[in-house]
């Protein structure tokens, strides 16, 4: 590592905590400024229509105590910063006495092999349609890249529903909702995973469709601007064949387009809570989303905590990425 | 009389707009360069000067298209060939191109090193890449290069730098053309001293058979090139050495030209510039006579309609007017004593 190197890597590891910080502060602020009180609405849904007044307010300062919330906003904060650090993110309002992180852990799965999968698919197919739409022109370029634009205008909750009605209200040949049939208990079985394959497929192609246009429309202009670059024509001039051309163009065309996997990637738990919703699947998206309608504070500052890192995490590791495949930036940053 | 290295005769290439209209930019251009000369283009912007440059590697692609002529490369015609065989024959070992931005001609992700053994092993040149290196090497520092600039990216080297790696590698082949597009207008003239020094180097050292060098710039070409070419709408209007078409021009255009710059040269230093009034014309109806008759101030009404061949008036002058050389000569003389 030379020393413009060190220097550099010092410095975002630097704002990488300051930025970490921040967020931690705001991750924790945030929630407890929605209206509303979670421990009113516990209690209402909880206690005995006939019960007296001194009872409910002692099941009010039960909970209250229970969830820390009798402290000051300041110890208030010190509970989650010890609660995050234990790695259970203390006691869940809406769902007590379950831990957030159980919460959570019960979640995170399905998010990632439904994000993960769907961003890449999306990303990968997005990229060689643009591509392709770039180098062939025609009528190629004409069709694909209208609908390009189009499915990539489509919103995602759009998507989602236009998918749900069609293809498991109309046509009846996906489930409407959930991860898996509602009497199956999860487990290695032939009959599950075939549950789970066909209650993957609406939400899987929800996201892939959108990831897939935007993709297609960022990645044909660069592969144009690249195809128009200087350099092309001089190494065409200069005899090389043009398969290696169009292995130079797209390799460069391909360098911002990174920067658009890794946010998605980085942004998954966010972005999975649309076609969660939607879906109703149990990932964490599907978590957030009730927490929040619940005034759930620790289960909302956990997810928003966890965006927080994996957002912070992307764009770190891009950072270094970038600094090995791309030399202009690599020139431009460690000197 | 030395070998002709460069016979190109009657080459007409054109656009094909989005509209699908012809443009002619390069209309039955003839020229020949012997072995070891140079040969200077000029003319204004949109003379076809860097389409004439493109043309004459016999490669296409569209928007430009060939139409007719013959290029001949040292007895080999070239104009004829399939364009694989152009590019694996021709391209970079017969004739060479230096581009009009060589700034940006490289790259920006791929080493200079790398792109070189892209370049041999697009000819199809069995040679190892420690092969390739060690030649590489040689090239470099024979041509006055830092042999650390293979192990760099473009953007790590300076302008000056970069033309000069850019006109190295353009040249690794030892081409028997080579054609540079105004390879130093973006240069400061220390830079441009040097890439001209480059280039006169690997003339006399052999490593390049012959040379065409466009630019607008013509107190360059009168340093650098034994023969200057002035083109006008897409065609020859006069050709001959590069002093004699400094101090004696005999086109109307070529005067015009030489009268609106100067030549550092003694005695200049009281000459007062004039600019030649108008533009080009446009090529997608190109005039029918003459093609600088609406700008030429001696024009006469025949030389709107009579189409003027190219002409030889001396040896190794040919010109294209209505008007005879010694009437010419008469009405600057004329103009001069004013």
């Amino acid at each position: 590592m030379t020393k413009g190197m060190k220097k550099y890597f010092k410095k975002k590891i630097f704002w990488f905590i300051i930025t970490f910080i921040a967020a931690v502060i705001l991750n924790f602020i945030l929630p407890r400024m929605m209206p509303g009180d979670p421990v009113n609405a516990i209690v209402g849904k909880s206690i005995s229509p006939g019960a007296t007044p001194e009872q409910v307010q002692e099941q009010i300062e039960f909970y209250k105590h229970q969830f820390g919330l009798d402290k000051n906003l300041l110890g208030q904060f010190f509970d989650f910063v010890k609660n995050a650090a234990k790695g259970t993110f203390g006691i869940s309002y809406s769902q007590y006495p379950r831990t957030v992180s159980d919460i959570i852990g019960a979640g995170v799965w399905w998010t990632v092999a439904l994000q993960l999968p769907a961003i890449l698919t999306g990303w990968i197919l997005g990229n060689l349609l643009g591509a392709l739409a770039a180098y062939r022109r025609g009528v190629f370029d004409k069709v694909l890249m209208p609908l390009s634009l189009f499915i990539s205008a489509i919103p995602a909750f759009g998507a989602a529903v236009i998918l749900l009605v069609v293809f498991a209200v109309n046509l009846g040949v996906a489930p409407v909702n959930g991860a898996y049939e509602p009497g199956l208990v999860p487990g290695f079985n032939a009959k599950f995973i075939a549950s789970v394959i066909s209650h993957y497929q609406l939400p899987f192609w929800s996201i892939v469709l959108i990831a897939i246009g935007g993709q297609a429309v960022g990645m044909r202009s660069m592969s144009i601007y690249e195809l128009n670059a200087d350099y092309v024509k001089y190494s065409r001039f200069l005899g090389i064949k043009d398969g290696r051309i169009v292995r130079y163009v797209f390799r460069n065309a391909m360098l911002p387009q990174v920067t658009g996997l890794a946010m998605s990637i980085g942004t998954m738990v966010g972005g999975a809570l649309v076609a969660e919703t939607i879906f109703s699947y149990p990932g964490l998206g599907m978590a957030m989303y009730s927490a929040i309608t619940q005034s759930d504070y620790p289960v909302i500052s956990a997810c928003t905590l966890i965006i927080t890192l994996m957002v912070l995490i992307a764009s770190f590791c891009l950072d270094i990425i970038y600094a090995f495949i791309d030399p202009r930036v690599k020139a431009a940053q460690f000197d | 009389m030395a070998k002709k290295i460069l016979e190109v005769k009657q080459l007409t290439t054109k656009y094909i707009t989005r509209q699908g209209e012809d443009v002619y930019s390069v209309d039955h251009v003839s020229l020949d360069i012997e072995e070891g000369k140079s040969l200077g283009i000029a003319g204004e912007s949109g003379c076809g000067k860097s389409t004439l440059a493109l043309s004459l590697m016999g490669y296409y692609f569209p928007p430009l298209h060939y139409t007719s002529g013959e290029i001949i490369v040292d007895g080999k015609n070239i104009s004829g060939l399939d364009p694989d065989t152009v590019r694996k024959t021709v391209l970079g070992s017969d004739v060479a191109y230096i581009p009009q931005a060589a700034m940006n001609a490289l790259n920006p992700t791929r080493k200079v090193g790398k792109f070189i053994e892209d370049v041999m092993k697009a000819h199809e040149i069995k040679m190892t890449k420690a092969e390739v290196r060690e030649m590489a090497e040689q090239r470099f520092k024979l041509v006055g290069l830092p042999v650390e600039a293979l192990d760099k990216y473009s953007v790590e080297l300076s302008g000056g730098m970069r033309q000069r790696v850019v006109i190295a590698v353009s040249t690794i082949l030892n081409p028997k053309v080579l054609i540079a597009d105004e390879p130093s207008s973006a240069l400061d003239v220390t830079s441009q001293k040097l890439v001209i020094k480059m280039m006169k180097d690997m003339m006399n050292m052999g490593l390049v058979k012959s040379m065409i060098f466009i630019t607008h710039e013509l107190p360059l070409l009168y340093n650098v090139t034994d023969d200057i070419m002035v083109m006008y709408a897409g065609q020859i209007v006069e050709r001959g050495s590069a002093h004699d078409m400094v101090f004696d021009p005999v086109h109307p255009y070529s005067r015009g030209l030489m009268n609106s710059i100067l030549v550092p040269e003694e005695g200049n230093r009281d000459v007062k510039l004039t600019a030649i009034p108008g533009t080009p014309p446009n090529l997608k109806h190109p005039p029918a006579g003459c093609r600088f008759a609406e700008r030429c101030r001696y024009a006469k009404p025949a030389c709107f309609y009579s189409v003027m061949p190219i002409t030889e008036f001396a040896p190794g002058r040919t010109y294209r007017c209505n008007m005879s050389v010694d009437e010419l000569r008469e009405v600057y003389a004329r103009e001069d004593a004013e």
